[in-house]
């Protein structure tokens, strides 16, 4: 296990380069974008490698614990925002936003208990590959548009200065938003049907009111409100960017809160 | 997600709205928009009211969504851009059809709690259910046999994979066999049994009556090892009018919790059989003699608990969900692959 740790630590380390260097590059208004999304590859590399060895030591992926669920995530959503950053050019000063984000994440990592926990018998199944990757997707997703809609916000703040103002324009930046925000929508809602056939062949019902899920289908709303509020009033940049982070935040305590604070744990874990 | 088509069509045509007879002006407010947000969430509070209130969780649900389906309908009957764009029209109608299916399935639907003992045949009848009021199904003519199960434990008696061998008579009449367990329901006639953690021991009697019957019947103690300091339950035998109390009292460690273990039956205990205030230790073979016959200890057997569900609707509604994610999923392409991403 001490390997797998040192690994570990390494990768945060390239990750907290990578994301110091995206802040200092904006606000000194420089270009480090082929350094950070080398440290960013290499980063996930590494930490790919130590999720591995921790996968092949325990026998199975890193779904169970508080610290596995946060290391796997930690990963899926660096790696949805280096394939955002590597395909979009334009919108990479939005890693001054997204990798600060993810150093919550990563200090939260730091401080969990990195021992083993049970793997139910309910997790022998395709299903829960299938479940938590679409889900990953869907937070992926997510976070690149909360990186968007971040500029956005900050621009309108004034803060950013020269390096945020090189970006395209808000009505760009929002169509790039809404399309992270449909991703999102499809996958949530895969995430949600794939749920419910594992929960309907593991336990006899396809929807019990489990406080996960019924958070998960909240989070599944405010993602469609979002949407059609955009249609509906053809809201300003800002307030749709703003609506963008209600449904991050919101998103992210169904998947790392409700999990871990509810007495009626998703019944996965029992 | 319905698009610019509320907007664009009440400022083409303002003053042909305004004329139009009323029911197309009722049908044309419930297809609004804004209404479809505001329905959201509606919808959005009713889970969370239903969420919280357990007792109450119908009408919550019920209201909003009856109220989308009507808003999305409308929509579709009257908003241009529906027969325009086929994707958002199939995503909408899928929708619509998702919630009669649920519907449906809450009127029809069966859910219930079974113990059936090892070497027992299940008779059609749980031991709890709650079932929607048009439940007709057939669940009296079904019949299994538990033939056994084996569950592993990891150290700290963490649950493994369960293993239960069950029997049933096919329409044809011959006799089927399957494994089943996590993740693998019994399937018969649309009736769903999926084993639980709710298991234990069943002690095993053969009664005499005093006009010469013999029946067999078992004594499902609680949950093992859930409840393993009160192995004791009071049971009236088949055929009798006497009560008796029955106690297994386990003199062993029957699952390590400090290693992994297997469920398994105990080689070391007593059985207490207390009648009124007589207290009776047996053993497989001994009798007792009752007020109005005879019972005999005929052995110790596993019980297993099953959980049985039936929904006519869950094909039906997992094809509606894949129509709806793919219409979704080519709206949006057809939408996004227009302009590039990084333009």
């Amino acid at each position: 296990m001490e390997r797998e740790l040192q690994i570990l630590w390494i990768a945060i380390v390239a990750y907290v380069l990578a994301g110091v260097l995206a802040v200092i590059g904006v606000a000194l208004g420089k270009r480090p974008q082929r350094t950070i999304l080398g440290l960013m590859c290499a980063g996930l590399a590494l930490h790919a490698l130590s999720i591995g060895l921790r996968w092949e030591r325990l026998g199975h992926g890193p779904f169970v614990t508080l610290f596995e669920i946060l290391s796997s995530n930690v990963w899926s959503l660096m790696l949805a925002f280096a394939f955002a950053y590597w395909r979009i050019p334009r919108i990479r000063a939005a890693a001054a936003v997204v990798m600060p984000l993810l150093f919550v994440m990563m200090g939260w990592l730091m401080v969990a208990h990195p021992g083993e926990g049970h793997y139910p018998a309910t997790y022998s199944t395709p299903w829960l590959y299938i479940h938590i990757g679409l889900g990953k997707v869907f937070l992926g997703a997510v976070l690149v548009a909360v990186g968007i809609s971040g500029v956005i916000l900050l621009r309108r703040a004034g803060i950013g200065g020269q390096r945020l103002a090189q970006m395209p324009q808000d009505r760009q930046l929002d169509e790039l938003a809404f399309r992270c925000m449909a991703i999102g929508l499809v996958f949530h809602t895969l995430m949600l049907i794939a749920g419910a056939i594992w929960a309907q062949d593991a336990w006899g019902r396809y929807w019990d009111w489990d406080p996960l899920e019924t958070w998960a289908f909240i989070t599944w709303l405010t993602v469609a409100f979002t949407l059609h509020a955009r249609v509906t009033f053809r809201i300003s940049p800002a307030a749709h960017a703003t609506m963008i982070l209600a449904v991050f935040v919101i998103a992210f305590l169904t998947f790392f809160g409700v999990p871990f604070i509810s007495a009626a744990p998703h019944q996965g874990a029992v | 997600m319905r698009e610019e088509s509320v907007p664009v069509a009440h400022a083409a045509r303002p003053r042909e709205t305004r004329h139009r007879a009323w029911p197309l002006r009722v049908l044309a407010g419930l297809a609004s928009l804004r209404l479809t947000l505001a329905l959201i969430a509606l919808l959005g509070i009713g889970t969370v009211l239903a969420f919280r209130l357990e007792g109450a969780r119908t009408w919550p649900m019920v209201v909003p969504l009856a109220l989308l389906a009507g808003n999305l309908l409308a929509a579709v009957a009257t908003n241009a851009v529906f027969r325009r764009q086929t994707w958002l029209l199939v995503f909408h109608l899928s929708l619509v059809a998702l919630l009669l299916l649920v519907a449906a399935g809450r009127l029809t639907y069966l859910k219930g709690m079974v113990g059936v003992t090892d070497g027992a045949t299940f008779d059609g009848r749980l031991a709890a259910e709650e079932r929607g009021p048009w439940h007709f199904g057939a669940l009296d003519a079904v019949r299994f046999v538990n033939a056994g199960f084996d569950i592993d434990y990891a150290p700290g008696l963490q649950r493994g994979a369960t293993r239960n061998q069950v029997l049933w008579q096919a329409a044809d009449g011959h006799w089927e066999q399957a494994v089943i367990g996590d993740q693998h329901p019994l399937v018969i006639a649309g009736y769903r049994f999926y084993t639980t953690f709710n298991k234990g021991f069943a002690p095993t009697f053969r009664w005499q009556g005093a006009d010469g019957a013999s029946l067999y019947g078992s004594v499902q103690l609680p949950p093992y090892p859930l409840n393993e300091y009160s192995q004791a339950l009071e049971w009236t035998p088949p055929g009798s009018r006497t009560p008796v109390w029955v106690m297994l009292d386990i003199d062993e460690v029957v699952i390590d919790p400090g290693q992994h273990a297997a469920f398994r039956l105990p080689t070391r205990y007593r059985l207490v059989l207390r009648v009124g205030t007589a207290r009776h230790l047996l053993q497989p073979g001994d009798s007792v003699a009752l007020a109005d016959g005879t019972l005999t200890f005929v052995g110790l057997r596993t019980w297993m608990g099953y959980q049985v569900f039936y929904d006519w609707t869950l094909p039906w509604l997992l094809a509606a969900c894949a129509v709806a994610v793919v219409s979704l999923a080519g709206h949006f392409w057809k939408k996004f692959a227009a302009r590039p991403w990084d333009a």
